[in-house]
């Protein structure tokens, strides 16, 4: 508890900078998704 | 795809510097933060808080900007682009008052005042609110499109007034407001030193990239389902 109590900065820059990379990771793998899909439904067009 | 890439380093290294630098009474290197009087620590949150808000008027604008260009054009497309704008524009407002609240309770007491800005916050996520119930409302979906656009232009022209006129004008808690001994104007110009605003610039420039991505993937989303749906 010591050890959480004098390094709450450093606590809070961990938690922060892990749901950044979360949400990136996410839209990331949407990105790529979407971009699988369009490529198919062009396909279907064609 | 590079510049996905550059996003994702620049706003990590932005959240690394805005928590992780040093805040002291006084800086001797360049990795370290000046202690701003009555901010301190709490400083740290400008980073974020900020670009938010800042988001918000970038969307609202661009919806507004969509939602002209869909009434010239009828282009269904455009009033997805707008209703996506709108939607991130609503989402980077209850962030900018999520954080403003935190920020509010830990330097005024209380996480609401009823400080001009955060009543001007408060009425523009109404209105933005009641964009998405006229959304809703409509089924035809031409009429949908055209009553939002214009909603939409309209709501717009109300936000430079809530955002940088109003709070400037009436006395109140953030700085900037009248009667501010600091005088009228953002914070930035007067208290940040030059890293900061390295550090400040930078998120804002990331925020804004990334708002420019999630638009490009609600816009590519709501094409995707548009084409599937006028097909089925």
């Amino acid at each position: 508890m010591e050890f959480l109590a004098q390094n709450q900065l450093y606590i809070v820059l961990i938690i922060a900078v892990g749901i950044w990379l979360g949400v990136y990771l996410y839209l990331f793998r949407l990105d790529g998704r979407l971009k699988k899909l369009e490529r198919d439904l062009h396909q279907e067009g064609k | 795809m590079i510049l996905r890439v550059l996003l994702g380093i620049l706003l990590t290294l932005v959240i690394v510097a805005a928590l992780g630098l040093p805040i002291v009474q006084q800086p001797q290197h360049w990795y370290e933060f000046p202690s701003i009087p009555g901010l301190e620590e709490k400083a740290r949150i400008i980073f974020f808080h900020v670009p938010t808000a800042w988001l918000s008027v970038v969307a609202f604008l661009t919806s507004m900007v969509f939602g002209i260009r869909y009434l010239r054009r009828k282009d269904p497309e455009d009033d997805l682009t707008s209703a996506s704008a709108a939607g991130l524009g609503l989402l980077f407002c209850v962030l900018a008052t999520v954080t403003g609240a935190v920020w509010a309770k830990f330097n005024w007491g209380s996480f609401w005042n009823w400080d001009p800005r955060e009543t001007s916050i408060f009425v523009l996520l109404l209105i933005y609110g009641a964009y998405f119930s006229l959304r809703s409302a409509v089924e035809v979906e031409e009429k949908r499109a055209t009553l939002s656009s214009v909603y939409s232009i309209l709501a717009a022209v109300t936000v430079p007034f809530f955002i940088f006129i109003m709070p400037r004008i009436m006395t109140g808690l953030h700085p900037g407001a009248a009667g501010d001994p600091d005088g009228a104007g953002p914070v930035i110009e007067f208290k940040m030193s030059p890293n900061m605003r390295v550090v400040f610039f930078s998120s804002l420039i990331s925020f804004t990239l990334l708002f420019i991505w999630l638009l490009s993937l609600r816009v590519r989303t709501a094409r995707l389902e548009y084409h599937l749906q006028s097909k089925g």
